[in-house]
């Protein structure tokens, strides 16, 4: 019972573990588990591996912002609806 | 456009440097991800401010200097929150519009890059919430997640890699638009958590809890044996 408890605290705080958000308690709480817990184990393990691969999205993949961007602003500021004047 | 702008974002206390990370940037660990978000854009601290105040004076040139520094990491930002090329070109366009609109108001309380992207996400939102009726999964396609895998990976690896980029998509593409929003800022962009609360005008705490709600589904989705297996 009291394992099932802390399988399902633990499997809800993943996350948390991994971006450091745990304190001191709660993070010894969830090593002493996952110390005996394959599921809990690989659960962090999958959890740092995904927010590797998110990282590895970023950037801007050489994307351009099409030639259009500002063609509002353009159009905006020739027509005389432009910024209200500076603070 | 008639619409009224949505207005300069709120204040934000103690933002750091506004840039981001700029192409070919590496893979952002947990650990990099303060000095990712705190890279700079093409336009020095000195020129932006100086940008800024001509901008506030009417210069549409000076705006477009200011904010063309970040067009290209601001376009990729909605083609990832929405999903689709066409609506988000337009939404850039909408963005820009009202960042021109609003600079008036900008007041340095946070970083230029902090207040146009938040008026970016303010915007994607309100697209999203347009086509609410419509099916919730967005098709983020390849272009948007950079799945062309790595050339110096085995053609097995690259499979492996293309095939858990295009699952990421999927389940990134499932999720509502506040986690989606959380996960692609925090993670994706690699912005601190101050400053993509920020952006996403919520406190750090409703942030954070936005973002591991995201990855708790998107690992879901994934199966943790396809994460632990691709290694990242």
């Amino acid at each position: 019972m009291a394992r099932a408890r802390e399988h399902r605290w633990s499997q809800r705080h993943l996350s948390h573990y991994v971006e450091g958000d745990l304190g001191a308690l709660a993070r010894y709480r969830l090593d002493r588990h996952a110390r005996d817990c394959v599921d809990c184990g690989r659960g962090i393990r999958a959890m740092r591996a995904l927010v590797y691969a998110l990282g590895g999205l970023g950037g801007p993949a050489g994307v351009r912002a099409p030639d259009t961007v500002f063609d509002l602003v353009r159009s905006a500021g020739t027509g005389g609806s432009g910024p209200p004047p500076g603070p | 456009m008639t619409r009224p702008p949505s207005g300069e974002p709120g204040p934000q206390t103690g933002s750091p440097g506004g840039g981001h990370p700029g192409a070919g940037q590496p893979a952002a660990s947990p650990a990099s991800r303060a000095s990712a978000a705190s890279a700079v854009s093409s336009v020095s601290p000195v020129a932006e401010a100086e940008l800024i105040a001509r901008a506030q004076a009417g210069d549409v040139g000076a705006f477009e200097r200011l904010s063309g520094a970040y067009a290209d990491r601001l376009f990729m930002l909605l083609l990832r929150l929405l999903g689709d090329r066409a609506e988000a070109e337009d939404v850039a366009q909408e963005v820009m519009l009202r960042a021109w609109r609003a600079i008036g108001r900008f007041q340095a309380r946070s970083s230029y890059f902090t207040w146009l992207y938040r008026i970016a996400v303010n915007e994607a939102n309100r697209a999203l919430e347009k086509r609410a009726r419509r099916p919730a999964s967005v098709p983020l396609g390849p272009e948007e997640l950079r799945l062309p895998a790595p050339p110096d990976q085995d053609p097995a690896r690259q499979a492996e890699t293309r095939e858990l980029r295009l699952a990421l998509a999927r389940a990134l593409g499932d999720l509502p638009p506040p986690l989606r929003t959380a996960i692609v800022l925090r993670d994706i962009e690699g912005l601190s958590t101050r400053e993509a609360a920020g952006i996403a005008g919520i406190g750090q705490a409703a942030f954070k809890s936005r973002l591991h709600q995201a990855r708790l589904r998107v690992r879901a989705a994934l199966g943790d044996q396809a994460l632990v297996t691709s290694g990242g």
